[in-house]
C-alpha cells in the first residue's frame, strides 16, 4: 500500500495531509504559508509529516498540490509584462468588454484594467468570418515585424486571440509558430487552444489571464518538482489540483495555469462529495465558511457541478460582471462575503447589514484586541457563548468579551433598539440567513431543491454556523468532518486525473454532419488518452462526453451528457431527450422548437483514487464532557447551560443530544437547538435536526 | 409592524432574492441577444395594491421605474376582485409603461390559498413589433407597430391564442418575439413559485405588512437625504441634437424641505419619434436623483414618493397620444445628466459630467447573400461616460442604462454582418482634471446583394457632451458612409448593398480644468493613445 501527500497552500496556512491508500494512516500537518516562496512551506510541512510518520520517500507514490499563487498574481497584478496580438480593428475588444454597468446606481463604478495595456496590444491584418472562411489571409511578414517589436519592448508573455478563431484556428497557430521562431523566449498562449469558444471578449480575457501567470507557473512548478526530489527524495509524479475537480500533471498546469485558479475551494467541494458518498449521501451541500467568505456548492449524484463562468479580480468583491471573465471549467459554487471577520452595521434604512466588508485578520474582530472597532460575526458568536474566550484556536488566543459587548451594543444594539443578546443573535442569524439565501439561489439555479440536502460543514467558522443554516434551509442533517481546517488538502486525495476538451461547432441537431462530429469527438478523446497515458494504463481511462445545446436562437447553452462510440442519426432522439431533461430541470418546461448543438465536450478521466478514512474504535464517549457553558438558545430566547464536549475524546458510536457544544482545536461545533448527535466510525460528527 | 427588526430585514432580503430569480430565469431562457446579452429588461414584485416593493438588479431605469408606475394601469383595467389564478396580462402601451411599443410588459398575479397576494411583472424589449421597424422617423404611434392595449395573454391558465396569432402575424421575427414572451411568462412563474415557498416558510398570508414597511422606510430614508440638501431652486440646461433641430432641455430642481419638485421646460412635441411620455420622463428623473443623492436607498414606490416631476402637457417630455415615441430614449436618456447638472451646484462631488448618454441603437434588416433569407438585427452600443470629481469617465460603458453591447462574433454569427473594426476613439473624451470616457468606433458591412434598411437612432452627432466645473466638452459622434451617401441618424433608409457604415460614438465630458490634470496621467493617456500628442500639448500643457 502506497502513501500519498496532499499540500494545500492557503492565505495563512499551508496544510499537509499524508494518507495511506487503505485508510490505515492519516496524518495532518499545518505550517505558516511563505507567500514569497510558497515551496518553502511545502517542503517544511512535508518533511514534518514524514518525520512524524516515519514514512520513507520511496513509499510515497505522489504529491498532489493546490495553490492560490496564480490567482494572487492576477489580483495583485504581479504577472508578466504581457501583450496581445489580435485581429486588425479589435485591439480594444478587451477594454470595451461588455459595455455594461454591473451597478446601476454607483456613479463611481470602476472596471478592471485589462492585463495588457493598450500600448501592448498589437493588430495583424487578417480576418476569418463566422463560418470559418478566410476573408483576409495572414501576412506572415507582418507577424514577424510584430514579433520583433515585442522583443524590442521587452514583452515577456503574449496572448494570441483572433476573431472567430474558435471555428478556424489556422491563423493563431501560424502566429504561434512564427513567435516561437522569432522570439522563443516569449511565453505564448493561443485562444483556440485554451478556450475555443465564441465571444471574443471572454476568450481573449481568458487567454490573457493564462499567459499572464504562465511564466510564474512554469518556474514555480519546475522549482517545486526539483526540490521535492532533491531535498526530500520524492521522485514520484507531482499532480496539480485543477478548478474542475480533477488533477493534472505539473507540465499541463504549467501550460494552462488558469485551469488551476480555484483549486482550493474546488477541493473542498470534492471532499464533501467523497465524505457524503462514504455516508450514503450522494446529494449534499458543501458549506465552507472561513474568515472573510462563505462558499456553498451543490453536490448531485456524488459529483460537484461544473460551470464555465468565472471571474477573477472583481472590483466589487462579489458582484457578477465586475471582474475579468475567465472561461474555464470550475466547480460551481457561490461565494459571498460572510465570514467570521465580516462587519455588522446598521445602514441608513435602519437595516442590519452583515458583510461583505471584513475586518480581516488585522485588525480583525473587536475581541482580538488588535485595534478592531467594528463588530464582526466572530464578536457576536462570542457574546452568544458559541465561542469560548479561553479556548480560541485551542487556547492560543485570548478573546476580549467585554470590549466586544460594548462595541456591538453601540454599533448594532442601540441603533436598532435591541438588547445586547438580541443584537448579537441578530448578527448571527442575519449571517446564517445570507448564507442560506445564497445557497438556495445557487441550488435553484441548478434546478435543485436544497431541502433534501444534508450540509457538509467545514472551514474555521463553518461548524459554528452550519446548524443554524441547516435550520433555515430545512436540511435534515449536518455532517461535521474531523479536521474542518484541512478539507481542501483532503479533497486533493479524492481527485482523479482529468483533462477536458471542448470544440465549438454550431449546428442544428436534426442536420448534423455526423462524420465531422465523430471526428471531433475522437480527436478530443485521442488527445485525452495521449495526455493521461503517461501516468495511467490506457484501459484505466474513461471518457465522458457532453453536448452544449440550446433551442435555435437562444444564447445560453444547457449541457447534457451523451453516448460514447460512433454516433449517427439514430442517436438524435437520445441526445434530444438528454437536452430536454436538462433544460426542463433548469426552467421547468421544454419547448417545441428546433435544437442546436453549440459545443462538444470530452472529459478524459483516470479512476477515482482510493481514499479511505481511518476508522475508530467504538466506545462510550462519556468521559468526553469538559464541562458546561451558557449559550444562546433561540428556541428558548436566552442563555442556557449546555454540555461542552472534547471532540478528540468522542468515540465512534457515541450518541449525544443537542443543544451541545463540541470543541476541537480549529473550530467549534455549535448545536443550539434540538438534535440527535452521533459519531460515526470515521469520526464524523452527525447532527440530525429535529423538525419543529 | 409586529415582527422584530431582524426578521423584517430577513424578509426583505428574501423578497429581493425572489425577483433576482425571476430575472435570471428570464435572461437564461431568452431567445434574443437583446435580452440575454444586453440585459434589456426589468423584473419586479408588486403588492396587492400594485406598489413596487422590490426590483431585480438588472435592466434600465426606463424599464424598471416606468414599470413601477405603470402597474396602476393594469389594476385599473383588471381590478383585483376580477383577477384569477392563471391569468397573465400584457401591454406595450407607451403612455402606461415604457414609452415604446417594443417594450412589452407582462404581469402575473400570484395566489395563495385562492387569495391574491402579489404580482410579478417584467418588461422586455421585443426584437420587433411590426410597423416601420425601430426608427424615429414615424409621424405617429400608428406607424410604429402593433399596439397592445392592456389585455389578457393567458386567461385562467389558457393562452389567448388569438393574441398570439395576431402578434405572430404582425412582427417580422415571430419565433424570437413569441419565444421571449414565453420566457417572460416563465420568469414571472419562477418568481411566483419562490414567493409562495417564502410565504409558507414564514407563515405569512401575504406581503402587505412587509410591503408597507419597506415602502415607508425607503420613503423616510429618501426624505432624510433630500432634507440634508439646502433648500432652493437649481437650474441646468442641456443641449442635444433633437430631430433636425437642436433641443434645449431646461430643468428646475426645487428642493423644499424633504421633497423635490423637478420641472422641465422642453419645446413642444415633434412630428417624429423622439417624443417622451411622462411616465418615462418620471422614470429617468427619479433615477438621476437617486444616482446623485441616494444610490444606496432601495428603489421602490417609497423612494419615488418624495419626488414630483412636471413637464408641460404636449411638450417633448410629456407627449400626448398619438405622438410617435419609438426613439424616446434619444431624449429621455439625457434627463439624468440634466438633473445632475442642476445638482452640481450643491453636491459637486457626487455628480457626473454629461456623457454620451443616448444609447446608440442600430437596426439593420435586409436579405442575406446566398440564402436569400430575410434578416433583421438590432444591437446597442455605448460611448464614454462623463468624468467625476476624482475619477475619469468610463470608456464605452453604458449610462444611464445597464445595457450591454453584443460581442462582434455573436453579431456575425446571428446576422450577415461583418464588423470591420470596433475600437476606442482617441481624443473623444472631454479634457479635464478628470478626463471624460472615450467613445468607440464601429465599422459595419452587410453581406447582401440587395439594398438594405439601416436605421441608427443616434444622438450627440452635433451637440457634444459638455464638461462640468471647467472640464471640456467631449467629441461629438458621427455617422459616416463609404461611399458617402449622406446617411442621417434617426432615419430609416434603404441604402446600397455595398455601403460601409461607420459609427463614431461620442465620448463623455471632462470634469475640472485640464491644466490641473496629473501629468503622469496625461503621459499615460498619450502612451496608450487615448489622447493625441496635439491634445496633450494644447489642452493639458504637456
Amino acid at each position: 500500500m502506497a502513501y500519498r501527500i496532499g499540500a494545500d497552500v492557503g492565505g495563512t496556512f499551508t496544510d499537509i495531509v499524508l494518507s495511506r491508500d487503505d485508510g490505515s494512516r492519516f496524518l495532518i500537518g499545518k505550517v505558516l504559508t511563505t507567500p514569497d516562496r510558497p515551496d518553502d512551506a511545502i517542503i517544511a510541512g512535508i518533511r514534518d509529516v514524514m518525520e512524524r510518520s516515519g514514512v520513507q520517500p520511496s513509499e510515497i507514490a505522489h504529491v498532489i498540490h493546490g495553490t492560490t499563487l496564480f490567482t494572487n498574481a492576477l489580483i495583485e497584478r504581479k504577472g508578466a509584462r504581457t501583450a496581445l496580438i489580435t485581429t486588425k480593428g479589435f485591439r480594444d475588444a478587451i477594454e470595451i468588454g461588455r459595455e455594461h454597468r454591473y451597478d446601476m446606481y454607483d456613479l463611481f463604478m470602476k472596471r478592471p484594467e485589462p492585463l495588457a495595456p493598450r500600448y501592448h496590444r498589437f493588430e495583424v491584418d487578417e480576418r476569418i468570418l463566422a463560418d470559418g472562411s478566410v476573408r483576409k489571409a495572414l501576412d506572415e511578414d507582418e507577424v514577424r515585424e510584430v514579433a520583433k517589436t515585442l522583443k524590442a519592448e521587452g514583452v515577456e508573455a503574449v496572448a494570441v486571440s483572433l476573431i472567430h478563431s474558435y471555428v478556424n484556428d489556422a491563423h493563431e497557430k501560424a502566429i504561434h509558430k512564427i513567435l516561437q521562431e522569432v522570439a522563443p523566449e516569449i511565453v505564448v498562449s493561443i485562444s483556440s487552444d485554451l478556450v475555443p469558444e465564441i465571444r471574443e471578449f471572454d476568450r481573449t480575457s481568458t487567454t490573457l489571464a493564462n499567459v499572464y501567470v504562465k511564466g510564474i507557473a512554469e518556474q514555480y512548478l519546475a522549482r517545486l518538482k526539483d526540490r521535492l526530489s532533491s531535498e526530500l527524495g520524492l521522485s514520484g509524479e507531482l499532480f496539480i489540483m485543477q478548478s474542475n475537480g480533477g488533477v493534472c500533471e505539473a507540465d499541463e498546469a504549467s501550460r494552462y495555469p488558469i485551469l488551476c485558479v480555484e483549486s482550493g475551494p474546488a477541493a473542498g467541494a470534492l471532499a464533501a462529495a467523497h465524505y457524503g458518498a462514504l455516508l450514503g449521501h450522494n446529494d449534499i451541500l458543501s458549506f465552507d465558511m472561513g474568515g472573510t467568505t462563505a462558499k456553498a456548492s451543490v453536490i448531485v449524484d456524488g459529483k460537484p457541478l461544473i460551470t464555465n463562468e468565472f471571474e477573477v479580480d472583481r472590483q466589487y468583491q462579489f458582484k457578477k460582471g465586475s471582474g475579468l471573465p475567465v472561461k474555464v471549467p470550475v466547480i460551481e459554487m457561490i461565494e459571498i462575503g460572510t465570514g467570521g471577520g465580516s462587519i455588522a452595521k446598521v445602514d441608513a434604512m435602519k437595516r442590519l447589514q452583515v458583510g461583505p466588508e471584513s475586518a480581516g485578520s488585522v485588525p480583525g474582530p473587536v475581541a482580538y484586541n488588535r485595534g478592531g472597532t467594528n463588530p464582526t460575526i466572530t464578536d457576536a458568536d462570542l457574546i452568544l457563548g458559541y465561542l469560548d474566550p479561553e479556548f480560541f484556536l485551542g487556547g492560543e488566543m485570548q478573546l476580549d468579551v467585554e470590549t466586544a459587548k460594548s462595541i456591538l451594543t453601540r454599533e448594532v444594539g442601540a441603533p436598532l433598539g435591541l438588547e445586547l443578546l438580541g443584537a448579537a443573535w441578530g448578527v448571527h442569524q442575519m449571517a446564517n440567513e445570507n448564507m442560506a439565501s445564497a445557497a438556495r439561489i445557487h441550488a435553484i439555479e441548478r434546478g435543485k431543491d436544497v431541502r433534501r440536502f444534508p450540509l457538509f460543514a467545514f472551514g474555521g467558522a463553518g461548524p459554528v454556523h452550519a446548524f443554524g443554516v441547516a435550520r433555515i434551509l430545512r436540511s435534515p442533517r449536518v455532517i461535521y468532518p474531523l479536521g474542518a481546517g484541512v478539507m481542501s488538502a483532503a479533497g486533493f486525495m479524492t481527485a482523479p486525473l482529468a483533462l477536458q476538451f471542448v470544440r465549438s461547432n454550431p449546428s442544428r441537431l436534426d442536420s448534423l454532419d455526423w462524420n465531422s462530429v465523430n471526428a471531433l469527438l475522437s480527436e478530443m478523446e485521442d488527445q485525452g488518452r495521449a495526455g493521461l497515458e503517461k501516468s495511467l494504463h490506457g484501459d484505466a481511462i474513461t471518457f465522458e462526453r457532453f453536448a452544449d445545446m440550446r433551442y435555435v436562437k437562444q444564447g445560453y447553452e444547457v449541457r447534457a451528457s451523451i453516448a460514447g462510440g460512433i454516433l449517427d442519426q439514430s442517436n438524435v432522439t437520445g441526445i434530444k431527450e438528454a437536452f430536454e431533461a436538462a433544460y426542463s430541470e433548469l426552467y421547468g418546461h421544454t419547448m417545441n422548437a428546433d435544437i442546436e448543438v453549440v459545443s462538444w465536450r470530452v472529459i478524459a478521466r483516470g479512476p477515482k483514487p482510493r481514499f479511505d478514512l481511518p476508522e475508530l474504535e467504538s466506545g462510550t464517549g462519556t468521559s468526553a464532557q469538559k464541562g458546561e457553558r451558557h449559550i444562546y438558545l433561540p428556541d428558548r430566547n436566552g442563555l442556557h447551560a449546555v454540555p461542552v464536549y472534547d471532540r478528540y475524546k468522542l468515540d465512534s458510536g457515541t450518541r449525544l443530544s443537542g443543544p451541545a457544544i463540541i470543541e476541537e482545536r480549529e473550530s467549534t461545533v455549535v448545536i443550539n437547538g434540538e438534535a440527535d448527535i452521533s459519531v460515526d466510525r470515521y469520526n464524523n460528527l452527525i447532527a440530525d435536526l429535529k423538525t419543529s | 409592524m409586529a415582527i422584530d427588526p431582524i426578521t423584517f430585514d430577513i424578509l426583505w432580503n428574501r423578497l429581493i432574492a425572489t425577483v433576482n430569480e425571476q430575472a435570471a430565469a428570464l435572461i437564461r431562457s431568452s431567445f434574443t441577444s437583446i435580452v440575454r446579452e444586453a440585459g434589456d429588461l426589468s423584473a419586479g414584485v408588486f403588492d396587492r395594491q400594485g406598489r413596487m416593493v422590490a426590483q431585480a438588479v438588472t435592466g434600465t431605469p426606463g424599464h424598471i421605474n416606468s414599470m413601477a408606475t405603470g402597474m396602476t394601469h393594469f389594476l385599473a383595467k383588471f381590478p383585483v376582485e376580477t383577477v384569477k389564478p392563471g391569468d397573465v396580462y400584457v401591454t406595450n402601451d407607451p403612455w402606461m409603461t415604457a414609452s415604446q411599443l417594443n417594450d412589452i410588459t407582462i404581469t402575473t398575479p400570484v395566489f395563495k390559498n385562492g387569495k391574491l397576494v402579489a404580482f410579478f411583472a417584467n418588461c422586455c424589449h421585443a426584437l420587433d413589433i411590426g410597423g416601420r421597424g425601430l426608427s424615429a422617423d414615424s409621424r405617429s404611434v400608428f406607424e410604429e407597430g402593433l399596439q397592445i392595449p392592456i389585455m389578457k395573454l393567458q386567461d385562467e391558465g389558457r393562452p389567448v391564442d388569438a393574441l398570439f396569432e395576431l402578434l405572430a402575424a404582425n412582427v417580422r421575427t415571430p419565433d424570437e418575439v413569441l419565444g421571449d414572451i414565453h420566457s417572460q411568462i416563465v420568469g414571472n412563474e419562477i418568481g411566483a413559485k419562490q414567493l409562495l415557498s417564502f410565504l409558507d416558510e414564514f407563515g405569512l398570508d401575504d406581503i402587505e405588512d412587509l410591503s408597507e414597511e419597506i415602502i415607508n422606510r425607503s420613503e423616510k430614508a429618501m426624505r432624510e437625504r433630500i432634507a440634508a440638501l439646502p433648500d432652493g431652486n437649481y437650474h441646468y440646461e442641456l443641449r442635444i441634437d433633437g430631430f433636425g433641430e437642436a433641443v434645449d432641455l431646461k430643468c428646475n430642481v426645487a428642493i423644499n424641505g424633504d421633497s423635490i419638485a423637478v420641472t422641465f421646460d422642453a419645446p413642444p412635441a415633434v412630428s417624429r419619434g423622439i417624443n417622451v411620455t411622462l411616465n418615462y420622463t418620471r422614470a429617468y428623473t427619479t433615477y438621476g436623483i437617486k444616482c446623485a443623492i441616494s444610490p444606496d436607498v432601495p428603489n421602490n414606490e417609497g423612494s419615488f414618493r418624495p419626488v414630483d416631476v412636471n413637464a408641460r402637457e404636449g411638450s417633448l417630455l410629456n407627449a400626448q397620444f398619438p405622438a410617435a415615441v419609438a426613439g424616446r430614449h434619444l431624449v429621455g436618456h439625457f434627463l439624468p445628466s440634466t438633473i445632475m447638472g442642476a445638482l452640481s451646484d450643491i453636491v459637486p462631488d457626487r455628480v457626473m459630467a454629461p456623457g454620451f448618454d443616448g444609447l446608440w441603437d442600430t437596426h439593420v434588416s435586409g436579405v442575406e447573400r446566398g440564402t436569400g433569407k430575410h434578416f433583421s438585427y438590432t444591437w446597442f452600443s455605448s460611448g464614454g461616460t462623463g468624468a467625476l470629481n476624482g475619477q475619469d469617465g468610463l470608456s464605452a460603458t453604458a449610462y444611464p442604462s445597464g445595457i450591454a453591447g453584443v460581442p462582434c462574433e455573436v453579431i456575425e454569427t446571428v446576422a450577415p454582418i461583418v464588423v470591420r473594426r470596433r475600437e476606442l476613439r482617441p481624443d473623444s473624451g472631454g479634457a479635464g482634471t478628470y478626463r471624460g470616457g472615450l467613445g468607440q468606433t464601429m465599422e459595419i458591412e452587410v453581406l447582401t446583394d440587395e439594398p438594405y434598411l439601416f436605421s441608427g437612432l443616434y444622438e450627440r452627432t452635433e451637440n457634444p457632451a459638455p464638461g462640468l466645473k471647467g472640464g471640456h466638452a467631449a467629441a461629438p459622434g458621427d455617422l459616416v458612409t463609404t461611399p458617402d451617401i449622406g446617411l442621417k441618424p434617426k432615419l430609416s433608409e434603404l441604402i446600397p448593398a455595398e455601403t460601409i457604415v461607420t459609427l463614431e460614438i461620442p465620448g463623455g465630458g471632462g470634469y475640472g480644468d485640464p491644466k490641473d490634470r496629473d501629468p503622469e496621467k496625461v503621459k499615460s493617456d498619450l502612451k496608450n493613445e487615448y489622447i493625441s500628442e496635439d491634445a496633450a500639448r494644447t489642452l493639458y500643457g504637456l
